[in-house]
């Protein structure tokens, strides 16, 4: 489905006639660039980029050699690149003063430093946690113990890796430490959820399908799949006192679609099986054994239950870690992040990893996931790379373009609704006084405060809906953000300390709105908003105060304000 | 992103009898159209039918057998007699008598199997028509039918819920098919959240700042274009209009004799509130009244509820009947489940899915009608046997909804009933 293409033959065409313009000469010394790199490839070096800007420019490469020739939409603005950078690293719109000090910074680099800087921030590791939540528990449960995990694991950088062995092994990865067995302990009584959730989440791959029959749109998803994964936790089981264990015996049976009832077999999604050793134990050890677990599920002073020596869970942990040929565990993350940058995967469904579903840029995204693995599974690195590249800050789609190239090109940026968290978070910004919440600028208690700012947007982060594919807007939230008075306590209160109470303070109507503009959107208006905005104002000459409250109230409720662009 | 719910084409069968329905016989003469032209043609000419339907939904589960399945005289038919109906050869309960009287628009189905005996795992059963599915978030019933009834720039919400017990509330979710089917949720109150506008602002200044707002939308779609743009505008357009169906929850603007007409019960004031929205054009409006749970004294809780189901219900339909809407709502009673013929030691009854019943009334229905049996005691469905996907497939072929439609999600084609659903036809007109 995909067009394929041959690095030489557009090499060729293009060295042929060289066109004077700047852009496409730059174009062709990546696509020069690119070949390198496929070189590089070849020789079995796919992870040479050594800094996550030559990790950048292989990304480049490898779009841009997809994309047909001028075809890509035009770099951002400032303002509108440190919105969406800001968006995506730190789970917020930029302060207006990060915004100015972007704008004035002279540097010949300066994305290259925003994007750092963002990257070692307090936030990245606060937008982060917030990411991981909503993938891992969804909203299943609300768990301050869980999101402090997550916390220290997104403040210590932690790898992937390893972070997926605490979460799906945390009586060997973390013994003492019982928030990150809250991911299978949600699920624990449902070996559907446990097999569905870990295959969609942690391997980008849907197996539902398979429970009742065969899948029917990819070969390689069978009953034996979905069973084989559900073996490795048909054995799971928590305690009275919150961990988790594994038992001594079981196995599924299922029925095949032609009624032959059959005996699942410990089978990860690569088709690879693990053997079970003999169970060396006599029927009495056994029956003490399954008493022990017995107890431990039901009293809480109970010793710890045995262990055995073969737990089907630890090893889908290291099946999965240990698969370097499809590399689901790499590949899916590696995807997942792509797609939160991106606006879609590079397989897209992202939990439809199969055969049927190629990746739009396969080598691309063998690039990302080896580089992955080549780097302690760093999930930070990844995301540096992919704000520094040039693919990342197109522009969205303009209404000029009357036949805009495909989406799964990455030729222009896809639009994205804020999460709940960037929202609630962005409202809580954007309403403050400029000139007291200055952010990374110049803040130097700033992780305390980003702290406060969690703690005050969470009610409203949890009200609003996570957005999945096709999302729309629900009209309970328009209903809520024009009659709740929340929103009128929260954001529009004229306090000093917030931006009402700032705007009414500056004499000037022009003044007013473009510091309304700048702190609501990012960017100073144009003269058609101007004089609209400013209209606006003088038609109420009387209560100026409402006026302003009107003002960015309409600033807040855009879709400019409400999705990532 | 593009919208990944698109509707298949409805297949060539369904066109036909819906476009000759909707008097369109030229459109569909010309067949090479129709892949094109199927849906919207199809929808708008749906859409305008008018057709509403008022869930009363009876959480906990009712007992069929103090209901529309007596057993009289039985171990366990427990104290209640049954009485003889408007329509030879079928009897209910004696608790029922208001509705004994008008089974003409009403069909009985006393065959239901679903299996599934949990509240949770029920509820989401028979209120979406389908066992739930780890990888599928799939719409509740309000939702399909705002989604396949609505307007898109209806000025009335396409889908209230009406919940105000504490015990097992639950929320409907509109699932795959996107937070713009959500329901409006009443709980504590008689009236949506934030329906009303505040005191603090003037409503020329709420009119105002939308108008300021949408001035600014305009801007940026000057130069971004996005679906999901147009639903954040739609979704801010819709507010005032929204905000004028305040009204339609106050009763107090109905007569004093038709507020007598529902009675005083809090069920009673919803189902009023219930009709006022149909009338004005809402699609679904559901009414959960609870609790009948009944583990324990069972017949008196029956006793109890019983009186309020059958005076609102009968209330409900008299008025919609008057009203002329009757032919195009359908009224649905219906529970997770039913109750165990056994009755235990506490004189209760406990959850069962064996073999219960339900009704359907006026849009679509076959009334006077009795569809399907189960054995002496109650303990099994001898004759009919239905589950909940047969269920919504008679519910969706009443609305003359194609009951195969499928949704794709994602790359997944989902139909709107299970598998293997099939409508009962016995109780169609």
């Amino acid at each position: 489905m995909w067009l394929d293409y041959h690095s030489g033959a557009q090499l060729t065409i293009a060295s042929g006639v060289l066109p004077p313009h700047p852009t496409f000469r730059i174009q062709l010394m990546r696509a020069t660039l690119t070949l390198c790199g496929i070189i590089i490839t070849a020789c079995g070096l796919s992870s040479a980029a050594d800094t996550p800007r030559d990790l950048a420019r292989l990304i480049d490469g490898h779009i841009d050699q997809k994309c047909p020739d001028g075809r890509q939409a035009a770099l951002l603005s400032e303002s509108a690149f440190i919105r969406r950078v800001t968006l995506d690293l730190a789970g917020r719109i930029p302060t207006v003063a990060e915004l100015e000090q972007f704008r004035n910074s002279e540097s010949l680099n300066k994305r290259v430093e925003l994007v750092q800087r963002l990257i070692d921030s307090p936030d990245f590791a606060f937008h982060h946690r917030n990411e991981l939540d909503t993938l891992l528990l969804r909203r299943l449960e609300h768990n301050d113990q869980w999101r402090a995990y997550l916390l220290e694991a997104t403040q210590q950088n932690r790898p992937w890796n390893q972070i997926f062995r605490e979460i799906m092994l945390p009586e060997d990865a973390c013994p003492d430490d019982a928030r990150p067995a809250t991911f299978l302990r949600r699920r624990i009584r449902d070996l559907d959820a446990m097999t569905n959730d870990t295959s969609k989440i942690w391997f980008g791959v849907n197996v539902a399908c398979a429970k009742c029959h065969d899948h029917p749109l990819a070969d390689d998803w069978t009953q034996a799949h979905y069973y084989g994964v559900a073996s490795f936790f048909k054995r799971t089981f928590q305690t009275r006192n919150g961990s988790l264990g594994e038992r001594f015996d079981g196995r599924i049976k299922y029925m095949t679609t032609d009624g032959d009832e059959l005996e699942a077999e410990f089978m990860f999604l690569t088709g690879k099986k693990i053997r079970e050793p003999k169970l060396e134990l006599d029927e009495a050890k056994l029956k003490e054994y399954r008493e022990a677990i017995k107890n431990s599920e039901k009293d809480d002073k109970a010793p710890s239950p045995p262990k055995p020596d073969f737990r089907p869970r630890a090893q889908l942990v290291d099946a999965a870690l240990a698969d370097t040929e499809q590399d689901f565990f790499a590949r899916n993350i590696a995807n997942r992040i792509w797609a939160r940058m991106f606006g879609r995967g590079l397989v897209h469904p992202l939990d439809q990893m199969h055969s049927e579903n190629e990746p739009s840029h396969p080598e691309l995204l063998q690039l990302i996931a080896s580089d992955l693995r080549a780097h302690g599974f760093d999930l930070r690195r990844l995301r540096q790379a992919i704000a520094m590249s040039d693919a990342y800050a197109r522009q969205s789609r303009l209404l000029d373009d009357i036949d805009p190239p495909s989406e799964h090109l990455f030729a222009h940026a896809v639009p994205r609704p804020l999460t709940p968290h960037q929202l609630s978070l962005s409202f809580r910004i954007a309403t403050s006084n400029p000139k007291e919440l200055t952010g990374l600028a110049s803040q130097n208690d700033w992780e305390k405060q980003r702290q406060e700012l969690e703690r005050q947007s969470e009610g409203v982060a949890r009200q609003i809906e996570i957005p999945d594919d096709g999302f729309q807007v629900p009209i309970s939230e328009a209903l809520w953000l024009s009659n709740n008075p929340q929103v009128e306590r929260d954001y529009l209160s004229a306090s000093n300390n917030r931006l009402v109470g700032y705007l009414g303070s500056i004499q000037s109507n022009e003044e007013l709105v473009v510091a309304a503009s700048k702190s609501i959107l990012s960017r100073e208006p144009r003269p058609e908003e101007q004089s609209a905005l400013v209209r606006h104002l003088e038609s109420k000459p009387d209560h100026r105060s409402a006026a302003i409250d009107q003002v960015v109230w309409a600033l807040l409720a855009t879709p400019e304000f409400r999705f990532n662009h | 992103m593009s919208d990944p719910i698109t509707t298949n084409s409805l297949s060539r069968r369904s066109w036909l009898r819906l476009a000759g329905a909707a008097g369109t016989a030229g459109f569909a003469a010309n067949m090479s159209g129709v892949e094109v032209l199927a849906e919207p043609a199809l929808t708008t000419a749906l859409k305008h039918s008018g057709k509403r339907v008022i869930l009363l939904w009876l959480a906990g589960g009712a007992s069929q057998l103090e209901t529309w399945d007596p057993k009289p005289g039985r171990p366990t038919g427990g104290p209640f007699a049954k009485i003889q109906t408007c329509v030879p050869g079928i009897e209910i309960s004696e608790l029922l008598p208001k509705m004994s009287t008008r089974l003409n628009e009403t069909a009985i189905l006393r065959s239901l199997n679903t299996k599934i005996a949990d509240h949770g795992t029920a509820y989401t059963l028979m209120d979406t028509g389908r066992a739930p599915e780890p990888s599928l978030n799939f719409p509740h019933l309000g939702a399909l039918i705002a989604r396949e009834l609505g307007q898109r720039d209806s000025k009335v919400p396409d889908y209230v819920a009406m919940y105000t017990s504490t015990e097992g509330r639950r929320q409907g979710t509109a699932g795959f098919l996107g937070g713009r089917y959500n329901p409006m949720f009443l709980t504590d109150n008689m009236i949506p959240a934030d329906i009303k506008r505040l005191e603090s602002i003037s409503d020329a200044d709420h009119q105002d700042r939308a108008e300021l707002r949408d001035f600014l939308a305009s801007m940026f779609a000057r130069q971004h274009s996005h679906p999901m743009y147009d639903a954040h505008n739609s979704a801010y357009q819709r507010v005032r209009g929204l905000m004028t169906s305040d009204h339609l929850f106050d009763i107090d603007r109905e007569p004093q004799s038709m507020r007598d007409h529902y009675g005083p019960t809090q069920f009673g004031q919803q189902c009023l509130i219930a009709r006022r929205l149909v009338e004005a054009g809402v699609p679904f409006v559901k009414v959960a009244r609870a609790w009948w749970d009944s583990h324990g004294q069972n017949f008196e809780t029956h006793q109890e509820l019983c009186a309020d189901l059958d005076h609102c219900l009968a209330a409900l339909l008299d008025d919609l009947k008057a009203r002329g809407i009757l032919e195009n709502t359908l009224v649905i009673t219906l529970g997770e489940f039913g109750r165990t013929p056994k009755i235990n030691g506490s004189l209760g009854r406990d959850h069962f899915a064996s073999a219960w019943s339900c009704t359907l009334s006026g849009c679509g229905i076959r009334g006077g009608s009795l569809y399907g049996k189960s054995d002496k005691d109650g303990q099994n469905v001898i004759a009919g046997e239905m589950n909940a996907g047969d269920l919504y497939a008679t519910i969706f072929s009443a609305l003359g909804i194609d009951h195969q439609k499928e949704y794709m999600v994602g790359s997944r084609p989902v139909p709107i009933t299970d598998f293997d659903s099939e409508p009962c036809y016995e109780v169609l007109a």
